[in-house]
């Protein structure tokens, strides 16, 4: 473990959730509305962590367990992210199943917890999660796959760090490709919209906000602040892809690396404000052409 | 050798034990669980050792035997297999003593318990055979002893049905056992391995028929798509203690068929291991899309074995396409992640399905949708089956996923390896469609059976299992998690069969598993969090009411989502092949699934095959006349065909 990664982390961990705040700016923005200040998340999550909690009596332990294991899981995905361009906290020869790992492990707690609370709303929201994930896993393994090619390498640290830098120049167009994949993937995972609409009032059409509608105090704020994580992490991979860093010295790569969420917040922004939410049965066929690129991109390298 | 022969001596005396003093059950049993305990420990110290890395040198038998020596040995390979046979033949023994003790009264108890030690036995004797015919021997005895202990609640029409179609498949494969031995062997007299691996080069033909006709026998074995109909039916039927053996272990044989195949074949042609592959990603796919359509908890059950087989079967079909293509990594790891997933999932199935027999047990119903909100009810039996669920999804930090990850590895260094077998890297994304895809399923499962509110008045208040009963659940959960923590325990062993059965050398410096400090951090980390949040909340101003529904009140528990809604969706997409019949009602939705092999297949076939006989019957009257006529008839015939073939010769 590196210190300098460390702290990278930290600044992750610290930023995130200034990350929703842009989206909503951006869109307030574009719609000609003044919106929410950026640094609203913040104001949300101190309030609701100075509130007392409101459990249901159908739940047990594993409702309870839920967020915590969200948190957990994501903090240690993000150890294995290289973010300074080069190096990640952690690393080891395959990392990149243990990310996937990690992600699953999040879901299925989170999934779970729904399910306890024994409503049909989080049944139904716990329903969809899973069968957008079952599309979402292969399109990552594609990307991940892609980039091992480019790279050579089976560690995130190699896959999105020093040698992805030198594969630039030979694998331009297929990179590109990735990049355009994960940052689907990126909508997907995240609740976005046209996968899911966090804005949405009816909670029949709601995905993420339907699983945790029984989450309260605390346990909502782990829930908001593991949201705003998850959309950074998948920002790393964005950025990483598209802006290879390995260049710069660790400040100036960082200082790369958070502007270029930045504008990965925006754009998210910008979808959501100019695309309608797919019909759900659409969303499958959105990720498997998600998956179509990320293929093109494995073919790309191989011929 | 002596001690695994002594072994299994102790656990068939334990069966004995228990049929013999049948009448006066609590002294048989004690007798029973003490003996058969010896048995399999004797067994497994051997096995663990060769793990560790000994040797253990081959007996045979000293008098002269039919068809070559009868050899018996155990190799790294064997030695995986055994230690799978004994520790869940254990756990599933000793939990069938809880189970079957209330049937004592109505039921030839201790003679179940006879065949399950004679199962455990046979079993044994199949993975350590090294000729031949001891091996088919054994092979039959594990064939039969499964049968009858599948048909043991008989006077149930769908269980004679499920033995009857599992009596079939299994003598089917083997038949083509015999086949694939006279083929190999062509006339000689000498069955014993060592004779058949040091057979002379075979033509590409004779070689391609023994591939095939030894992937159709072990894959009948193992329930790889198209051959596993027999098994949702076999493992649905029987007693939960035998459907966890014969999930757990009995079809691992096709595995371990599979592999020994490899061993004494030689570098196998390309297309063997494409179509290892093929049928592994058809498997794990469609074993799952089948699994998710169930909602009988052991049909579902089986369905995922079909799944896992399918996992496993990436890893031979990888690890034989790298023996094939000289790319030694992808080899090792593909069959040390095969043999390693075999051992694991062993673990975990058969906890999920000694977790479905508690809940069975308990609630009269292996339904799925009548269930719900057990958690509280039975917490011993809720957390082991989450365990088991966590494992068979793969999730960190438990041992599915070290496993998985093994296979995962071999699947990537195929894509990064160069020319054709980089297409093995495809398998990867296979993998994680599986995987998700199982995640899926087991939160249905997991959420509908044990969280939420019971979804239909059961007659009885359902309670947790007894102690004899957990314990043994307890037990397997508890493995599953230390494989889970310490994959340094574990990935040498399973690397070093991987280097047996691809008979390349141990490459020592690669990283195959999932570092040991990944999986102990995560843990820790759970940990360290779960008690802050514990922390946090202590002293917190905390309410307890019902569960909020968008401000509508009268909430009942038949709005809980049932399995048939989680399901619906991705079923959706998989409509064309999941064999799924729905059914609507103005207030009620359901779905109940066929087997799309078995109902639309095999036995449409058997019934044109039995009306076709039939048919051919009618000739069969008995009247001597219409006899008379036939011979007279046939006469004419032959003399018309002389004629016709004499004019043109």
């Amino acid at each position: 473990m590196s210190g300098a990664g460390l702290i990278g982390v930290g600044i992750l961990g610290a930023v995130a959730p200034a990350l929703p705040g842009i989206v909503a700016k951006t869109k307030s923005v574009l719609t000609g509305r003044r919106g929410p200040p950026v640094l609203q998340l913040y104001a949300d999550l101190g309030k609701l962590l100075r509130k007392g909690s409101v459990y249901s009596r159908t739940t047990t332990w594993v409702f309870r367990a839920g967020p915590v294991v969200v948190l957990v899981t994501l903090a240690v995905a993000a150890l294995l992210l290289p973010l300074d361009g080069r190096e990640a906290p952690a690393r080891f020869t395959g990392d990149l199943v243990a990310f996937a790992g990690l992600l699953a492990l999040g879901r299925f707690a989170l999934v779970l917890a729904g399910l306890d609370t024994g409503s049909s709303f989080e049944g139904l929201g716990a329903s969809r999660e899973v069968t957008i994930a079952s599309f979402a896993e292969p399109t990552l393994f594609l990307c991940f796959i892609a980039l091992v090619l480019a790279t050579g390498d089976l560690s995130l640290s190699g896959m999105l760090g020093t040698p992805l830098a030198a594969a630039w120049p030979r694998a331009g167009a297929s990179l590109s490709l990735v990049g355009i994949s994960l940052f689907v993937l990126l909508l997907a995972e995240n609740s976005r919209v046209p996968v899911d609409d966090p804005a949405t009032h009816l909670e029949l059409t709601m995905i993420h906000e339907v699983i945790v509608l029984d989450h309260g105090g605390p346990d909502l704020a782990l829930i908001l602040y593991s949201s705003a994580l998850k959309l950074a992490l998948f920002g790393v991979l964005v950025v990483a892809v598209f802006v290879p860093r390995a260049g710069f010295g660790g400040p100036a790569a960082l200082a790369l690396l958070f502007a270029g969420l930045g504008v990965v917040a925006v754009a998210v922004g910008v979808v959501e404000s100019i695309m309608a939410r797919l019909r759900l049965a659409r969303v499958p066929q959105l990720l498997v052409g998600a998956g179509t690129l990320a293929l093109f991109a494995t073919i790309l390298q191989v011929g | 050798m002596t001690l695994v022969a002594l072994g299994l001596a102790l656990i068939v005396l334990a069966g004995l034990t228990a049929a013999a003093l049948a009448r006066r059950p609590a002294v048989g049993e004690m007798v029973f669980r003490i003996l058969f305990g010896a048995g399999c420990t004797l067994g497994a110290l051997p096995a663990l050792a060769v793990l560790a890395g000994d040797t253990v040198p081959d007996v045979g038998l000293a008098s002269a035997t039919p068809f070559g020596p009868w050899v018996f040995g155990l190799d790294a390979l064997s030695a995986v297999f055994l230690l799978a046979v004994l520790s869940v033949g254990a756990a599933c023994a000793f939990y069938g003593l809880a189970y079957l003790a209330h049937e004592r009264a109505h039921r030839a108890v201790g003679l179940a318990h006879l065949l399950l030690a004679v199962l455990v036995a046979t079993l044994a004797l199949v993975v350590v055979a090294r000729a031949a015919l001891p091996f088919l021997i054994a092979w039959e005895g594990m064939a039969v002893a499964a049968y009858l202990l599948v048909v043991f609640e008989h006077e149930r029409r769908e269980v004679r049905r499920a033995g009857g179609i599992y009596v079939v498949a299994t003598h089917v494969g083997t038949l083509l056992l015999f086949a694939l031995f006279a083929i190999w062997a062509g006339g000689g007299s000498d069955l014993s391995f060592a004779a058949l691996a040091a057979h002379p080069p075979f033509s590409a033909g004779r070689g391609a028929m023994i591939l095939v006709v030894a992937l159709i026998a072990f894959g009948l074995k193992a329930g790889a798509v198209p051959f596993h109909f027999w098994l949702p039916e076999a493992h649905a039927a029987a007693p939960a203690h035998v459907s966890a053996l014969m999930s757990g272990v009995v079809i691992k044989m096709g595995i371990y068929g599979l592999l020994r195949t490899i061993v004494l074949f030689g570098t196998p042609p390309p297309w063997w291991g494409w179509v290892l592959l093929a049928l592994g990603a058809v498997s794990g796919i469609l074993g799952v899309v089948w699994a998710l359509a169930q909602h009988d908890l052991k049909r579902l059950l089986a369905f995922h074995s079909v799944e896992n087989i399918g996992i496993i079967l990436l890893g031979v079909g990888a690890g034989a396409l790298g023996v094939t293509y000289g790319h030694p990594l992808i080899a090792v790891l593909g069959f040390a992640g095969a043999a390693l997933h075999t051992l694991n999932h062993a673990l975990f199935k058969s906890l999920l399905f000694l977790g479905a027999g508690s809940v069975i047990h308990a609630t009269g119903t292996r339904e799925i949708d009548r269930l719900g909100g057990l958690a509280p009810r039975m917490p011993w039996t809720a957390v082991t089956f989450l365990v088991g669920s966590a494992a068979i999804v793969g999730l960190p930090p438990l041992n599915g996923f070290v496993s998985e990850w093994v296979v995962y590895q071999s699947l990537l260094r195929g894509a990064s390896a160069g020319g054709a077998v980089q297409l093995v890297g495809l398998a990867a994304v296979v993998l994680a469609f599986i995987g998700a895809l199982a995640l899926a399923c087991f939160a249905k499962v997991v959420g509908v059976l044990y969280l939420g509110t019971p979804r239909h008045a059961l007659a009885t208040e359902p309670r947790e299992a007894t102690r004899a009963m957990i314990r043994p659940v307890v037990g397997l959960a508890a493995a599953c998690v230390v494989v889970g923590l310490a994959p340094i325990a574990v990935v040498p062993a399973a690397l070093r069969i991987g280097s047996l059965v691809a008979a390349l050398p141990l490459q020592a410096d690669v990283a195959a598993g999932p570092a040991t400090a990944f999986t102990v951090g995560l843990a820790l980390s759970l940990l360290v969090a779960w008690a802050l949040y514990v922390a946090f909340g202590r002293g917190r101003q905390r309410r307890e009411t019902v569960t909020w529904a968008c401000g509508y009140p009268a909430v009942t528990p038949r709005m809980a989502y049932t399995a048939s809604s989680f399901a619906a969706p991705l079923l959706g997409v998989f409509r064309s092949f999941s064999g799924v019949r729905t059914r609507r009602t103005p207030d009620a939705f359901s779905t109940h699934a066929i087997d799309p092999v078995l109902d639309s297949v095999l036995l449409p076939a058997w019934r044109g095959a039995r009306a076709a006989a039939a048919w051919v019957r009618r000739v069969q009257r008995g009247g001597l006349s219409r006899y008379l006529l036939l011979v007279g008839a046939a006469v004419v015939a032959s003399l018309l065909y002389l004629l016709v073939a004499g004019r043109n010769p």
